[in-house]
């Protein structure tokens, strides 16, 4: 047996009992639906071999809006004739027009037709019309085929030329002429019912009914045993579920952080404003340094002072540097160093602070790993290849005996752990704060070299003023430009992209 | 880090290197001097160069280039020796520039041949001094004269801007000083340098003519040099002698590159007064001695060097080695390595011409606990409990504007954390709340499929006075909901469920926040102490964000839930 659902089985008794054939606008009516639906159910049963779906043009009539009044008033020519039979058979064509409420101009419309239909004669010697002999006795003179196709098109809005009598459709056509009506092709599809969807029809009138929603009653009560659960089509498109999910930046950092603490590294925080005395003057960067101008770090407006009095130990020891070398070994900058530059109040350039503040605290074993994911800052026009604000992970080893081997060692480590590279390259660089310095190249299969990191060895500049007596490698990491490999994003912007959307479709790693 | 534009065929001309346009070839060679190449304008046949190291101006030149680099092509070991004839000029210092621009070196250059091509070398050079070893005139400026117009001693004096006038470069009418400052471009540029004081410096020669107005601008007539001009005058003012010296020495290495004969001048500094010298002879072409210890290098390097390796490895980078011992050596600089501060830096150098490649890397298995930082672990578990009650984590940026923070919010302005020099008036502090970095990526979202459900765990930063900084940071959490049936019954669901799984217990007392309908807000209060707001967003709100669908939102400082967890 045939499963179908209940509009389907619905839709295919309505075609047999019509006949075998119904059009999708007959069974609009007959059953209810809408189109849609009917069409719906058309292309499966029509997949089942139970109907045929065919495309027909068909002439079909309409009322014109006077149609339309006549269909509900009466013709003209019906109000003039009776009006001449009320006056007796026989009357002054303008007496009878003003009795049957005709206006001028369709006196001699209706005339023309009562004279045509042959109901009178029209005797033009005296101006009156004379009923019929045929219709003289009769009370009421019969309807015409024009007018009984008006009320029935009136009554269906709209009729199908073809299902008419040949009669009808003369009368039709005259109805047309008399642009009382319109005739129009008008394409339609017609369902006509198989063999099988005849044989279909009959069996499901008695099958079991079916029903759509499985409810907590139908199961409570056990009813479910008695009815049919309806088959969805599975294949049909849901609605869109977007999963809560964490961002792939920070998930990515998530990572990140994993794997160094992994490693051994423990982690440092700080706040995104810093005094300029651990953003530069610790990291030997002279005041008047290129890298402190308005144009490259952000300075704060108000306050624009921090505190450094509770360092003022290092202080001492690295404006001396400053100007001298102090006990460094050092030539120093040999200009004079300024307290108010020292506390100016910065947004963080890098999170090279953090390990300068960690040395000067004093507050680490030998040996020891730190790092930091810190969020910084630099006055850039942001484009596809510059933010004004990103992450920047970096960190410090200390340990006696570090040598330049150890940085080379150290980057080798994080290019296969943290990249996943297969090479690595290694090329002179230069930061004020580390000599000898070392950059990363990290080459991977698919992705080609990038610039992975860069590291040095902390100047004694660094270090001694800081109270620290053992090597300390500096290191930090491209950790940006590796995301944006791994997503296969070449725009950097995407990293804090509002696109919510792309966040919604993006894959989880 | 400088840029500089070189012409690619002197450069291989210099270089003596035939790249064939490769400029990863290129590129290999330059990374011995840490620099690389940015660009190639094949039309114009000139490279873009940036150097990584901003503390080497010898280098801001082809001849510079290719006088660093020739040690590891493998061509000529140790310095390039020059030297200065007998002085030839007398430069007099008048004790009223102290504490305005004290100090002036000055070298001249003989039977030079100057090309067009030349000169803007030159003057390529001049600028990238200026701007970069000279802290955009700050600390030295360069003028360039044709010394043949000069009649000797020179006079470097400070006078009144009101007794002077001369005809500036670039001019054919006699300007006063402070017309300089306002008229001339190079005036606007740098009259600040010279406006905090009374005096501005000027330089004369012995009949009274003007050279130059430092760090302003030449004179017309004695300033101006030409492919006609022969002999020239350099000279270079500024406020740290040591700097003035080296910035004079490296302009007149480059002349004498390109094929000039440079001599002495002397300088005459006031007697009696705050110079600790009185008569200087410039430029300088002397080395320094710097003593290098055999055992130190081996330590910072990690490997097994001798002396003569040590040594060879120098001379190779363009040092020279006077002395030998076998724990040490005594190491000549050239003047013009002025970046050489600390015995690291020729360890360094020791380094790149041993090989960056050439040494094995070593990672020590260190007996180091790794930590992350105290909160992470309960971040990480509240965005874990987010995502799970359906939110989208999103990551804004913490630079925004007072309009978002406040003006779109509808609450009354507080004292933030401003910047003195936003680059964009969008970017201009840092916020002090979540919601409105929440409200404005909602806003980018219009068009993209409701509910939209999104969340943050991100830093604010708050004024404090009892702060090193005068700052703190705290994380907080924010979260949105907006969609056509979004409620306050439904953020206050959510917020009801994390602080139920993380913890935390909590009330909610009715309060009156703008940003809020009126009578669909709550403080969400945690230990008795009031930690956050949870309510449905004011329409007024929306429609200054141009949203469209009901909103409602929780913000939660995250840091003080912490402590009410149970």
């Amino acid at each position: 047996m045939v499963e179908l659902r209940a509009q389907e089985q619905q839709i295919l008794s309505a075609i047999d009992t019509q006949g075998g054939k119904a059009s999708v606008d007959q069974l609009v009516e007959t059953c209810g639906f809408p189109d849609a639906a009917v069409m719906r159910a058309a292309l499966t049963l029509q997949e089942k071999n139970l109907l045929t779906i065919q495309a027909a043009t068909q002439n079909i009539i309409k009322l014109t809006a006077e149609g339309k009044i006549y269909a509900q008033n009466g013709l003209p020519e019906r109000k003039l004739i009776h009006a001449v039979a009320e006056m007796g058979g026989k009357a002054d064509l303008r007496e009878a027009a003003k009795k049957a409420g005709l206006e001028l101009q369709f006196v001699q419309i209706a005339q023309g037709w009562v004279i045509r239909k042959k109901w009178a004669i029209y005797a033009s010697q005296d101006n009156t019309l004379n009923i019929s002999e045929a219709f003289l006795h009769q009370v009421i003179i019969p309807e015409g085929c024009d007018e009984t196709l008006l009320k029935h098109v009136c009554s269906k809005e709209q009729v199908v030329l073809d299902d008419l009598s040949d009669v009808l459709k003369d009368a039709a056509e005259q109805l047309k002429k008399r642009k009382l009506a319109t005739i129009e092709p008008k394409t339609s599809r017609v369902l006509k019912i198989t063999e099988e969807g005849k044989k279909a029809a009959a069996e499901a009138t008695t099958a079991a009914p079916e029903v759509t929603k499985l409810t907590p009653e139908l199961i409570i009560t056990g009813k479910w045993r008695e009815i049919k659960l309806q088959k969805y089509n599975i294949e049909a498109p849901v609605a869109k579920t977007w999963s809560g999910k964490k961002h792939p930046y920070l998930s990515f950092l998530d990572e990140v952080r994993a794997k160094l603490v992994q490693l051994g590294f423990q982690e440092m925080t700080g706040t995104a404003v810093e005094t300029s005395f651990f953003n530069f003057d610790a990291l030997n960067v002279p005041q008047d340094h290129p890298a402190r101008e308005a144009s490259d770090i952000y300075y704060i407006k108000d306050p624009k002072y921090g505190d450094v009095g509770s360092h003022a130990t290092a202080l001492e020891q690295v404006k001396e540097t400053h100007q001298n070398g102090w006990k460094t070994g050092s030539t120093g900058w040999g200009y004079s160093y300024s307290l108010e530059a020292a506390q100016r109040l910065i947004l963080r350039g890098h999170g090279t602070c953090l390990s300068a503040r960690t040395l000067e605290a004093g507050k680490f074993e030998v040996p020891s790993r730190h790092f930091s994911i810190a969020r910084v800052y630099r006055p850039e026009i942001t484009d596809r290849t510059h933010l004004s604000e990103f992450n920047q992970v970096e960190g410090i080893i200390i340990d006696e005996n570090l040598t330049l081997k150890d940085l080379l060692g150290v980057l080798g480590k994080f290019a296969l752990e943290i990249a996943g590279a297969d090479k690595v390259r290694f090329k002179p660089d230069y930061f004020p704060f580390t000599e000898p310095s070392v950059e990363l190249s990290a080459y991977k299969e698919g992705y080609g070299w990038i610039e992975f990191g860069g590291s040095g060895i902390f100047r004694p500049e660094v270090t001694q003023p800081l109270g620290v007596k053992v090597p300390v490698i500096a290191w930090g990491l491209g950790v940006d430009r590796l995301f944006m490999m791994r997503s296969g994003i070449s725009d950097i912007r995407m990293i804090f992209s509002q696109d919510l959307d792309w966040l919604r479709k993006k894959q989880v790693t | 880090m400088p840029t500089i534009d070189v012409d690619y065929l002197e450069l291989q001309r210099l270089l003596n290197v035939n790249l064939n346009g490769d400029m990863e070839k290129l590129d290999d060679i330059l990374a011995y001097v840490k620099a690389e190449v940015k660009g190639f304008d094949e039309k114009e046949g000139s490279a873009s160069i940036e150097m990584k190291d901003t503390n080497r101006p010898d280098l801001w030149s082809a001849e510079g280039l290719s006088r660093a680099l020739r040690g590891y092509l493998g061509q000529e070991k140790g310095i390039k020796a020059y030297s200065a004839g007998k002085s030839v000029l007398e430069v007099n210092v008048n004790a009223n520039l102290f504490g305005i621009r004290p100090y002036i070196c000055c070298a001249a250059v003989k039977d030079i041949h100057l090309s067009d091509g030349i000169i803007k070398g030159i003057m390529h050079l001049q600028d990238k001094l200026d701007q970069t070893h000279g802290r955009s005139r700050q600390k030295t400026s360069i003028g360039i004269y044709n010394l043949d117009l000069i009649k000797p001693p020179i006079e470097y004096t400070a006078v009144k801007p009101s007794d002077v006038r001369f005809v500036p470069l670039g001019f054919d009418e006699k300007m006063g000083l402070d017309e300089i400052l306002e008229k001339h471009p190079k005036g606007q540029e740098y009259g600040h340098i010279v406006k905090k004081n009374s005096l501005y410096p000027m330089l004369y020669d012995s009949e009274g003519k003007t050279l130059s107005f430092p760090p302003i601008i030449n004179s017309n007539d004695l300033g101006k040099i030409t492919e006609e001009s022969r002999n020239l005058l350099v000279e270079v003012t500024g406020t740290l002698h040591k700097t003035v010296l080296n910035t004079l020495n490296l302009v007149t290495l480059a002349l004498i590159d390109r094929g000039g004969k440079s001599y002495s001048t002397t300088i005459h500094y006031p007697k009696g007064s705050k110079y600790t010298e009185n008569t200087i002879v410039t430029p300088d072409f002397s080395n320094r001695r710097f003593e290098l210890n055999v055992k130190d290098t081996n330590r910072l390097l990690g490997l097994k060097l001798s002396a003569e390796q040590i040594s060879d490895a120098l001379m190779t980078a363009g040092l020279d080695v006077e002395k030998v011992a076998a724990d040490c050596l005594t190491v000549l600089v050239p003047c013009y390595r002025v970046d050489v501060m600390h015995q690291v830096d020729i360890i360094e150098d020791v380094a790149i011409a041993y090989g960056y490649n050439n040494i094995e890397p070593l990672w020590r298995e260190l007996p180091t606990t790794g930590k992350a930082k105290p909160d992470q672990r309960l971040i990480d578990v509240a965005r874990d409990l987010m995502v799970g009650l359906g939110y989208q984590e999103v990551l804004n940026t913490t630079l925004t504007n007072q309009d978002a923070l406040f003006q779109k919010m509808q609450v009354p302005p507080t004292k933030i954390v401003e910047l003195s020099n936003p680059k964009v008036i969008t970017m201009n502090c840092l916020r002090n709340w979540l919601l409105p970095s929440l409200m404005e990526f909602l806003s980018i979202n219009q068009s993209v499929e409701f509910p939209q459900k999104i969340f943050e765990l991100g830093k604010v930063t708050l004024l404090d006075e009892t702060k090193e900084t005068r700052t703190r940071d705290e994380d907080w959490l924010a979260a949105i909901t907006a969609h056509p049936n979004a409620s306050f019954s439904e953020i206050k669901s959510t917020l009801d469920s994390f602080m139920a799984n993380f913890g935390v217990e909590w009330q909610i007392k009715e309060t009156a926040h703008p940003s809020f309908i009126e009578g669909r807000v709550g403080k969400v209060i945690a230990g008795g102490v009031e930690v956050g707001v949870v309510g449905e967003v004011n329409p007024a709100v929306l429609e200054a964000w141009k949203l469209e669908n009901p909103t409602a939102a929780f913000e939660i400082n995250f840091c003080a839930i912490l402590s009410y967890k149970k």
